[in-house]
């Protein structure tokens, strides 16, 4: 029997790859673009998925919101190949985005009534924290100085 | 020389609003995945994804970029993706989520990682600081 340590480090090396894979196509083609051939990535998995599993007896409520769910995952994908298209770097965007838990956690608390344990309150702090630190771009100030050293 | 003073750049404007997207994602799968099993779910994804790239499509009136290198990169990130997606579900059948998803949610250190191999991208100190806070969260927010 395979251990979940080995299927969970299969995810995460492929996860891993593929914000690797989301830099290098958006060098290449446009946000929108990649949108659509990373939905016909995806397309191509669904036979196996639907040879594995059936939507049968799936209530028309649950199918509605699993669409709009892929939906807004889509729109979060163009989100995500504008950001790096604007010239954000790989190990930046990635992380930064993969804070996307923080808002699920607001929209939980504020329509679920979920209240947030204080471990959950020290993660979106670090969040929070974290993301402000990631995104610190040095200042124009800074860059001119460098242009001045090369420039020398 | 002149040089444009941003300390909001656009790119962290979509960082966000890809927060935002990814976020509702996530609450709408929480929602849904109460009935539905990861795997219906994930077919759900698929073709929910379907409309938006077709809107996409349109709005470029049909002018899809067709770099070779592009959509080869395109298609291998949707693969791969849904293919770490079914390894991530397969660990959940003998492990619990608040055990696998602090694990999976390190990935992000090999992206990094490559960037600076492959990309020769560099962090500042700074940065670097934030990546380890925001990996920490990850974990925390997951468990």
């Amino acid at each position: 029997m395979i251990h979940w340590m080995a299927y969970a480090s299969f995810a995460i090396v492929l996860w891993g790859v593929n914000g690797l894979f989301m830099k290098l196509g958006t060098n290449r083609v446009s946000a929108r673009s990649m949108v659509i051939w990373v939905t016909l990535g995806f397309v191509v998995l669904l036979p196996f998925l639907c040879e594995t599993t059936t939507l049968f007896g799936l209530s028309a409520r649950v199918i509605l919101v699993g669409l709009i769910a892929g939906a807004v995952n889509g729109l979060g994908n163009w989100a995500v190949f504008a950001c790096l298209e604007k010239g954000a770097k790989a190990s930046v965007a990635i992380p930064l985005t993969a804070l996307y838990p923080l808002c699920t956690i607001v929209l939980a608390t504020a329509f679920l009534k979920e209240r947030p344990t204080v471990l959950q309150w020290l993660g979106i702090a670090l969040a929070v924290a974290g993301g402000a630190m990631l995104s610190y771009e040095p200042a124009a100030a800074t860059v001119q100085e460098e242009q001045l050293n090369c420039a020398q | 020389m002149q040089t444009e003073r941003r300390q909001f750049p656009i790119w962290l404007w979509y960082a966000l609003l890809c927060i935002f997207w990814w976020g509702l994602w996530g609450f709408l799968s929480k929602i849904g995945s109460v009935a539905a099993s990861p795997l219906q779910m994930q077919i759900l994804f698929t073709l929910g994804m379907l409309p938006v790239a077709i809107a996409m499509l349109l709005q470029m009136r049909g002018k899809l970029d067709r770099n070779a290198g592009g959509i080869v990169y395109g298609l291998l990130s949707g693969i791969v993706t849904g293919l770490g997606t079914l390894g991530y579900y397969a660990a959940l059948r003998d492990q619990d989520a608040s055990v696998v998803t602090p694990v999976t949610g390190l990935f992000p250190v090999l992206t990094v990682l490559l960037a600076f191999v492959v990309l020769r991208e560099r962090l500042n100190k700074v940065q670097m600081g934030g990546m380890l806070l925001a990996l920490a969260s990850i974990v925390i927010l997951s468990i």
